[in-house]
């Protein structure tokens, strides 16, 4: 009997820009794969690295963390950090034999609700290819 | 022990069309905590919310969850609902199936179904973890500090202080009015602009509730909303304004003439002097640049070396009340305000970045200020509109808009809004100076959007007679008495080459130099130009990201004079909105620091965009961190950063969200 | 050499009353080096230094926080003492900072030193403190390439073989906290490891939960390791700890050109960024 994989992605989604966006998403009725779990931080800067990690090690097969375009941070300065945890965590965990292709760092903006659920169909598709992560 | 209440919305078939709520609404009831799973046709509706307070109180529920549209939507509605029944507000968590699930995954009803059951059982693991929270009261200092006093800090200073509030009208120059003071006459009206502004300068030295500070810079700013402490620096005058009278013996007797700022370097001052005849104060600074004794005391401190500067001091002489103060040093004035409007304008584009047009090396190619100077009847030529080169009067006057404005090449996009009318103002007015002048306008289009614009610029076409022609000319050089302006008419299609007696630029705005350096003191946003950033460019238009500082005028963007004085209103406005309660209550989601746990590292005040973290000694002499909460915005950038988890966010705590994570696989 | 530091520790302890000069001592073997704590300066004379000084003295600073104290230190541990400065823990106005210029260290194993210096050595950049106040021996030119040969051993095998690599080394951590105890950088209050509240590791000593720990306190390390190469040493199960650092240290140094404790005060790369950085791997 052939199982179908279905991937799990956590999502971490800054409450100003991305959640916004894919609440957009929804408000027009752009369908994407249901695989994605999305947490509401205020701030793409309030995910804790450690927080991807816990995803990770409880069983996600991929975690995406979404947060407002460069420049546009409610906060004025949250994703550039965000960036910069993400941006060495990610050939990190790789380096460590987690794919570096299962954490994704994306902008999206409150009007980008297409761009979202490209987005997480992308995601999905890639993880799907990818296969459950090796134990 | 939680006693958690899930309330399951359809939404009418908005959500019920894609998700079966009976297998949510089952699936709820199993949850840990869970002591009632319910769902309602439409839950935002008074029967659905009434339905949600009955269920409160009968089942002695202590947390709820909604299981509804996005949090985004309905949030505020629903705190309020659970408020009602006597709950803290704050102990209610939202489970968006609605936006982030029924409308994406209308196509199958089974995995939106899972979805929704998982998104309720998130919204169950962090709502056991919820906290009441209560929002804080702090105290309002009502008192405004408005920084820059030109024609928009004074409105705004005017409606302030008429509003009953005291103010501090602060302005870096000697005297206020700002670029609007320099101006000869206005568009479209042809109102002279001094007639129009002196009489507000002077409402300003005379109202009871505003206090003047000239010659004055921000040194630093610190604190909140309601709260701010500000470090000002009083610039050395080397004058005691607490005995001089501004009887102006001294500016007329000073030997020394120094270019005028006020005139763009078109006449001359002396070095102790008032900027122009009306201003407020009218009491004098010596410029410490140019001043002969100054230079003298300055030779003798560096031991006598060159040439004896002559040990002048006649201001001091004349001075019928002995206020020549050489001793005076710059002095740091710290004060306290609720509010802070920032209307520091802006300053004319300098051409000499145009190589092309000269780089400021022709004395007859000048800037649309300048010649404002030159028409004015207390400017440095009496009004008479003379070539600076010769002092003839030019016959052909050639006008080259978009210097410094619409002109990717040097860096600047953006349309400064105010020279294609103030070319049409100085058309007109040239013609009236004298009927034989000849002028010609060189443009990439012509903008007139306000009242009476339009009309008005038909005027130098009709009654003026200036030619205007479509294309930015390449280059302007003299040969012999006339200056040659090379261009294309686009409209023709043909090159043009056209000797002018005068080549006025009418150059752009940019904010003033040290926008950027204030922005930075304020905690507030600034562009690539430096121009302010507004909290929403439509719907914010004078507010910041920064709570209690406002924005107002020209330093934001180009603006004219009405939309200036209307900002200067508007800011004033959200002033006296903001003084009109005496506390203001703060939003309880902020950070929060474990005193016990915090290193001190104090990567975490590194880091805050809003310098809300702060660092105390505790009484084991441990240097810890400490939130300001009424500046904390609540966005977690500490809390994710922070090595021993220190600190934390209220209502996003780091427990809460790992639960929402173990509960996708619990 | 070990003149000169005696003479300089006895100096400082003459004019410091009641200061605490860190150095080495030879330990009960008589073979091996261990800490030595000096408050009186006619005991100097025990101070040695050589290549079994292996352990980064840094961290006792950290016990002696606005009291008198001179230390003695490799140019690897001195950069200890500016991360430590950087993160407000120590006043560089207490410590007097003994630099010595470092030939390289060897381990003991089964009572003999080994012939090959430590393997932190053979990688080494910096012979030369990067803070004193005073510099024993003569200042040895820095080291001009970086060898990251070790970690590209690693980045150039497949993924699951990488996987099935660190698996293995993580599966054997005992959770003893020994690379946490002696690590200069590890100071929090409480470890996010011995949190229960909320728990980000699990108790039991199993691969999910040694996984998380190990990526956990690497992270945490990240662009704050020194390459002092102490928890790697001091590991009971010989974990390549320093392999999972050196990951860390050549990233930091490629995505915001930062090498931790270098000085005291450059921002390090989790307390400011750069509008204008791509980070190119992340988007």
């Amino acid at each position: 009997m052939e199982l179908t994989y279905e991937p799990r992605i956590v999502g971490f989604l800054c409450n100003w820009c991305s959640y916004a966006g894919a609440d957009l998403a929804g408000t027009s009725r752009t369908n994407y794969p249901a695989n994605i779990r999305i947490i509401r931080v205020p701030c793409s800067g309030r995910v804790d690295p450690l927080f991807i990690v816990k995803a990770f090690q409880l069983g996600a097969d991929g975690v995406l963390v979404a947060g407002c375009h460069p420049g546009d941070c409610h906060y004025s300065d949250g994703n550039y950090h965000t960036r910069r945890r993400v941006g060495l965590l990610r050939p990190f965990l790789d380096y460590l034999g987690l794919d570096k292709a299962r954490l994704r760092l994306e902008w999206v903006s409150a009007s980008e609700g297409k761009r979202f659920s490209e987005v997480v169909s992308s995601f999905t598709d890639t993880l799907i290819k990818m296969g459950p992560r090796s134990s | 022990m939680a006693r958690v209440g899930v309330f399951i919305c359809h939404c009418g078939t908005n959500i019920s069309g894609a998700v079966d709520v009976a297998r949510v609404v089952e699936a709820a009831q199993k949850m840990p905590m869970v002591v009632i799973a319910s769902d309602n046709k439409y839950t935002c509706s008074e029967p659905g919310q009434a339905s949600i307070r009955q269920a409160i109180v009968s089942n002695k529920l202590n947390r709820v969850v909604i299981a509804a549209c996005s949090p985004r939507m309905h949030e505020p509605t629903f705190r309020k609902a659970v408020s009602a029944a006597g709950l803290n507000p704050y102990l209610l968590e939202i489970a968006n199936i609605r936006e982030q699930c029924s409308w994406v995954h209308s196509h199958d009803r089974e995995k939106a179904t899972a979805k929704a059951i998982e998104l309720v059982k998130m919204a169950v693991a962090k709502v056991i973890r919820h906290e009441p929270l209560y929002p804080r009261e702090v105290p309002v200092t009502k008192r405004a500090l408005v920084i820059g006093g030109g024609i928009t800090g004074i409105q705004a200073a005017l409606d302030i202080a008429n509003a009953g509030h005291e103010v501090v009208l602060l302005e870096q120059e000697p005297s206020i009015g700002g670029r609007m003071a320099q101006l000869d006459k206005t568009f479209p009206t042809l109102d002279c602009s001094a007639c129009i502004l002196t009489p507000k300068m002077v409402d300003v030295a005379n109202h009871p509730k505003i206090r003047l500070l000239t010659y004055a810079e921000i040194k630093e700013v610190r604190g909140f909303v309601g709260n701010f402490k500000v470090e000002i620096t009083q610039k050395a005058r080397k004058v005691d304004y607490s005995k001089c009278t501004g009887c102006g013996t001294c500016w007329q007797k000073c030997p020394e003439k120094t270019p005028s700022e006020f005139d763009l370097g078109l006449g001359k001052r002396p070095s102790i002097y008032i900027p122009f005849a009306q201003a407020v104060p009218t009491k004098p600074v010596i410029d410490t640049d140019s001043c002969r004794y100054i230079k003298y005391r300055q030779w003798l401190a560096a031991g006598e070396q060159g040439k004896k500067p002559p040990e002048c001091r006649i201001c001091e002489k004349i001075c019928p009340t002995g206020s020549i103060a050489w001793d005076q040093e710059p002095q740091t004035i710290t004060e306290e305000f609720g509010a802070i409007v920032v209307a520091t304008g802006f300053q004319v584009y300098d051409h000499r970045h145009y190589e092309e047009y000269g780089g400021g090396a022709y004395p007859d190619v000048i800037s649309g200020m300048q010649l404002e100077r030159l028409m004015n009847a207390s400017g440095p030529t009496g009004g008479e509109i003379v070539r600076p080169s010769d002092g003839t009067h030019p016959k052909t006057v050639a006008f080259v808009c978009c210097v410094g404005s619409r002109d990717q090449a040097k860096g600047r996009t953006y349309c400064s809004k105010v020279c294609c009318m103030y070319t049409a103002k100085h058309a007109i007015m040239l013609k009236e100076h004298d009927p034989d002048v000849q002028c010609y306008i060189f443009y990439i289009d012509v903008r007139t959007g306000g009242k009476d614009y339009e009309e008005f610029y038909l005027r130098t076409l009709d009654d003026a007679g200036a030619i205007y022609i479509k294309g930015r000319p390449s280059k302007i050089y003299r040969d012999g008495k006339k200056m040659i302006v090379l261009g294309e008419d686009a409209l023709m299609g043909r090159p043009i080459e056209l000797a002018a007696d005068l080549v006025v630029l009418a150059t752009g705005m940019e904010p003033r130099t040290g926008a950027d350096k204030l922005a930075q003191k304020l905690n507030i946003s600034y562009n690539t130009y430096h121009f302010l950033v507004e909290a929403h460019p439509k719907l914010r238009p004078v507010e910041t990201q920064t709570d209690g500082i406002f924005v107002a005028g020209a330093c934001v963007g180009p603006r004219d004079i009405p939309e200036s004085v209307a900002q200067g209103s508007a800011a004033a406005a959200k002033v006296a909105g903001l003084f009109s309660s005496d506390t203001l209550v703060t939003d309880p989601i902020t950070s929060v620091v474990n005193r016990e746990r915090c290193t001190g590292c104090l990567l975490c005040v590194a880091i805050c965009p809003y310098k809300a973290i702060d660092c105390e000694t505790t009484r084991d002499t441990r240097v810890v961190a400490v939130v300001n909460e009424s500046l904390c915005k609540g966005c977690g950038l500490c809390v994710g950063a922070c090595r021993p988890k220190a600190i934390d966010l209220r209502g996003f705590t780091s427990q809460q969200i790992l639960e929402e994570v173990n509960s996708l696989w619990s | 050499m070990i003149e000169t530091i005696r003479n300089k520790a006895k100096e400082w302890l003459e004019k410091n009353d009641g200061g605490c000069v860190i150095g080495y001592e030879r330990a009960s073997d008589g073979m091996t080096a261990r800490p030595v704590f000096i408050y009186k300066p006619y005991m100097v004379g025990s101070l040695i230094f050589d290549e079994t000084c292996v352990h980064n003295l840094s961290k006792y600073l950290l016990n002696r926080r606005g009291l008198k104290t001179a230390i003695v230190v490799k140019p690897c541990d001195s950069r200890g003492i500016n991360l430590l400065i950087n993160e407000h823990q120590l006043d560089r106005e207490s410590i007097y900072v003994i630099g010595v210029v470092c030939p390289g260290m060897k381990d003991a194993h089964f009572g003999r030193i080994e012939d090959r210096p430590l393997s932190k050595c053979r990688v080494c950049l910096h012979h030369t403190p990067a803070v004193y106040d005073v510099l024993v021996g003569e200042p040895q030119p820095e080291t001009a390439s970086r060898d990251y040969s070790d970690v590209a051993r690693i980045e150039g095998i497949s993924i699951h073989e990488r996987n099935a690599f660190w698996k293995e080394q993580f599966e054997r951590c005992i959770r003893c906290y020994g690379c946490r105890q002696v690590c200069a950088g590890c100071y929090c209050q409480e470890c996010f490891v011995d949190e229960l509240d909320p728990l980000w590791v699990g108790i039991r000593s199993g691969p999910e939960d040694n996984w998380i720990w190990n990526i956990g306190r690497a992270f945490h390390l990240s662009a704050r390791c020194i390459g002092c190469g102490e928890c790697e040493r001091v590991c009971p199960v010989g974990i390549p700890l320093m392999l999972a650092n050196r990951k860390l240290e050549k990233e930091s140094a490629d995505l915001f050109d930062f090498e931790p404790g270098m000085d005291a005060g450059t921002a390090p790369p989790f307390a400011t960024f750069l509008k204008e950085e791509t980070l190119e791997k992340v988007e």
